[in-house]
């Protein structure tokens, strides 16, 4: 019989297989991820090209909700206050001409992914920490009033924020701007998060906070400093938001009150949902095919496109509700 | 030399006093069984020491510090490990992944190596060495328990508290749990255990000292023989359970 009270020097803690499930997944998601980025940087048609870009930015988008919901159970609301918080840190620094404005584009990128991570940095302390640290659907209705009020906020800004008609963005991503370029750009930015993502779910504090989406109080009876795992992973999930908004609405040319608030807030949800939360290849999937189908369908089916997605969108939840690749990584039984 | 001294322990529910000035001192090298109807506060007592809840008055001193007002999070890093009466394992983390969390540092910063070979040993001891890989929400629930003990062991307790171990387990499986206690004691894994059971079979087969507890005091302390021929156990405890 093994003994196990006393103490022999051992290997170092190595980083665990199956972050995001099942065998049958571990190979064919780096198969599909480079697929994903590669295939469509073949075709010719720049303009195809540039709106996959676009697609895989919002796929980094949808990886940091995926972080903090899918693998820490911390439902959110008001993710875009992070992603589209971006995009107007970055456009006010860029273009408003007043005490040290513009700076240059990098400047303002950096500056904006830390305004992002600083937000994520404020709303943690507020929701973590303490006796009256928030869980669960409380937490998700913070998040909401901070969609909420954010939206508000940008609307009624006037020369700040450009009110309702957003801020014009003039700066543009140096020779990646658009086309292969930019697509090459988002590729990288999508492949460098997701690799770092599973590094990190694979980490020390990666296992903590996979644990704490597992079981909160287990991890706390264990001794774990819960709500600091809990605020740093919500922080990285902030910054990788702000990282995905600034590049995005920089390439768009415009950010809008809509950028911060529930709508774009609940669209990346239904990405997540669709390509199945805790799976980290699910939710950049859902992100590139759910807008792509609905570009598609809207140009064809004018009238009945949103309908045909919706119907969609409650198949997939009503038949698989861990989604797509939430079904394919689910461990049988044996 | 005292692991655990509880003294005067006090908690009332509303008007409901559901541990009543209850005094305990547990030793080293002790398995002390705690046993008692249901309501008779057995529970919330183990959940006092562990901080789960608050006490209204009394003190409790663990490994020399008093630890009366320290939060969970403080007990479970100065030595306390707590096994739930419903396991709370991580389904969604493989059988291995469970232990790691056990095992690694709990402390913010630390990032000492993690013995991956005792690991491998507690996997081996609470027999799941074939499940390694697999998702702790696919085993039994036997399984699961014994998952549960080994994770909380590998964060190298020198109190280990069971509430209701053997709940929903098969006998099998309840003898085969108290064979790890012993195994553990033998190993000198863990300083002190107090197990809560319903189970008068299975706390004869761990315990060296028996605490019984009826609407929130303790009625009798000693050995598990000396507890069944006392008269008032028997009149308030055992004698319903016949």
């Amino acid at each position: 019989m093994p003994s196990i009270g006393e103490q022999t020097p051992g290997g170092r803690f190595r980083r665990q297989p199956g972050v995001s499930g099942g065998g049958s997944l571990r190979y064919a998601e780096f198969v599909l991820l480079a697929a994903l980025v590669a295939v469509p940087a073949l075709s010719r048609d720049a303009f195809f090209v540039d709106r996959i870009g676009r697609f895989l930015l919002l796929a980094v988008f949808a990886l940091s909700v995926d972080l903090i919901w899918g693998y820490g159970a911390m439902f959110t609301f008001g993710q875009a206050a992070f992603f589209g918080g971006a995009g107007y840190v970055a456009g006010m620094l860029t273009t408003r001409e007043e005490w040290i404005l513009p700076v240059p584009l990098g400047v303002a990128l950096v500056a904006a992914v830390a305004g992002s991570a600083l937000l994520a940095l404020a709303i943690s302390y507020f929701t973590f920490s303490g006796r009256g640290a928030l869980r669960g659907v409380e937490f998700a209705v913070v998040t909401l009033a901070v969609a909420v009020a954010l939206e508000r906020l940008a609307n009624a800004g006037g020369s700040i924020t450009g009110g309702q008609n957003g801020i014009l963005i003039t700066s543009r991503l140096g020779p990646f701007h658009r086309g292969h370029s930019f697509y090459l750009l988002a590729a990288a930015v999508v492949v460098v998060t997701y690799l770092g993502l599973k590094r990190y779910l694979r980490s020390r504090p990666g296992l903590v906070f996979r644990g704490i989406g597992q079981n909160e109080e287990r991890v706390e009876l264990l001794g774990y400093d819960v709500p600091r795992n809990k605020r740093w992973t919500f922080v990285l999930s902030g910054a990788i938001a702000g990282l995905a908004g600034a590049l995005f609405y920089v390439h768009e040319g415009i950010v809008s009150p809509a950028a911060v608030g529930v709508g774009s807030s609940t669209l990346v949800l239904l990405w997540v949902v669709l390509g199945g939360r805790g799976t980290l290849i699910g939710p950049v999937v859902g992100a590139v095919a759910l807008p792509f189908l609905t570009a598609r369908l809207s140009g064809t089916l004018l009238d009945t496109w949103l309908v045909v997605v919706g119907v969609i969108l409650v198949v997939v939840i009503l038949v698989i509700p861990a989604g797509i690749f939430g079904f394919l990584a689910r461990e049988k039984t044996p | 030399m005292s692991v655990l001294a509880v003294e005067g322990l006090t908690k009332s529910f509303g008007g409901f006093t559901a541990v009543d000035d209850v005094s305990l001192m547990v030793e080293q090298g002790e398995m002390r069984g705690l046993i008692g109807a249901n309501g008779a506060g057995k529970s919330t007592l183990l959940h006092l020491i562990y901080g789960r809840i608050t006490a209204d008055r009394g003190s409790i001193r663990f490994a020399d510090v008093n630890v009366t007002r320290l939060p969970v999070t403080g007990r479970a890093r100065l030595g306390m490990g707590l096994v739930f009466q419903v396991t709370s394992v991580f389904d969604g983390l493989t059988v291995e992944e469970n232990l790691l969390l056990g095992a690694l540092p709990k402390e913010p910063g630390r990032s000492d190596p993690v013995d991956r070979s005792e690991v491998g040993r507690v996997l081996e001891v609470v027999e799941l060495s074939g499940a390694r890989h697999r998702h702790a929400g696919n085993l039994s629930h036997g399984e699961k328990q014994w998952l549960e003990i080994g994770m909380v062991l590998l964060s190298r307790p020198t109190l280990l508290l069971l509430d209701e171990p053997t709940s929903g387990m098969t006998h099998a499986e309840s003898r085969r749990t108290a064979e790890l206690l012993h195994q553990l004691r033998a190993e000198k894994a863990t300083a002190a255990v107090i197990v809560v059971e319903h189970n008068i079979e299975f706390i004869r087969l761990v315990s060296d000292r028996v605490t019984v507890m009826h609407r929130g005091r303790v009625l009798a302390d000693g050995t598990i023989d000396e507890v069944q021929d006392d008269q008032t156990v028997q009149a308030s405890y055992l004698g319903r359970l016949h």
